[in-house]
């Protein structure tokens, strides 16, 4: 019996080794992070991920940035050169006051995933005539 | 640049990974600053970058993958001679983007160029190449000569 586990155990564990991307890669997406008048931009480098796959939330003080890769579930052997693989991105933002959360905007285009804060008017630049 | 075969024993085990992650962000960083990454104005023309590459040989084909997340399509340029393949570009930043006040760079923008010797011919003419969701995907189709033969052996 104890032997039998112990076959089991390594060929389980073989097994998994044999298939590196099942093991979830997790990756933090570049950022630029703007400000315009009106609202600040977030962008996100997210290739390879299907447009579904992204979920963007936010919470009190916090946004987060979640996106799967479709998981290739083989390694083809015959890989020559390898980089990018399979992942996952995940980021959390501060955000402070001064936003707009329900008029929260994202667009993926390109690989490349666009959240817009719109700003509340108590922060945005006032132009203060001059009488 | 000329292929280098991917050995698979590398991602072995987790921490086998974590350190050949952590060797490839030590040459990233190594990389840009002797390339000029870390200083890089567009002023001096020193901006540029690297994308990540994956390439797979099939039977009939090669699949190359090129990570361009934000660059458009009209600004990559595919070129393949003597067996040389190389893929160069440029990433503009958009309009809105230069004129914001920045909190934070941290993609990059420039050219970008990569070369790989292919070990065998290809179908010049075949090569496709599709953009989706920020990766270039590139299929070259291997000439016939090329192509792995199978010899059938009749058993009497």
């Amino acid at each position: 019996m104890g032997n039998n586990n112990a076959a089991l155990t390594r060929s389980g564990s073989r097994a998994l080794m044999r298939q590196p991307e099942l093991r979830e890669v997790v990756v933090t997406p570049v950022a630029d992070v703007y400000e315009t008048s009106e609202a600040f931009i977030v962008k996100l480098d997210m290739p390879g991920v299907d447009r579904d796959q992204i979920s963007v939330s936010v919470e009190p003080g916090r946004l987060f940035v979640k996106g799967v890769m479709a998981a290739q579930h083989q390694v083809p052997a015959n890989m020559i050169f390898r980089e990018i693989g399979t992942r996952s991105y995940v980021r959390e933002f501060n955000l402070g006051d001064g936003i707009r959360r329900d008029q929260i905007q994202a667009v993926f285009e390109d690989g490349v995933l666009t959240i817009t804060l719109p700003k509340t008017d108590e922060v945005k630049a006032r132009h203060i005539s001059i009488k | 640049m000329s292929l280098i075969r991917w050995n698979p024993t590398r991602e072995l085990t987790g921490w086998t990974n974590d350190l050949f992650n952590m060797q490839r962000e030590i040459n990233r960083v190594f990389d840009n600053f002797f390339r000029g990454g870390v200083l890089a104005d567009e002023s001096f023309g020193l901006s540029y970058w690297t994308p990540a590459v994956d390439i797979t040989e099939l039977d009939n084909e090669y699949v190359v993958k090129v990570e361009l997340p934000g660059v458009s399509k009209d600004d990559v340029k595919i070129t393949l001679e003597s067996n040389i393949l190389t893929i160069r570009g440029e990433k503009k930043q958009e309009k809105e983007a230069k004129e914001g006040n920045y909190h934070r760079i941290e993609r990059s923008y420039g050219s970008f160029q990569r070369s790989f010797t292919l070990p065998t011919t290809v179908k010049n003419d075949k090569i496709d190449a599709v953009y989706k969701d920020g990766i270039l995907t590139i299929t070259l189709p291997k000439a016939e000569e090329a192509k792995p033969k199978q010899i059938e052996v009749k058993v009497k």
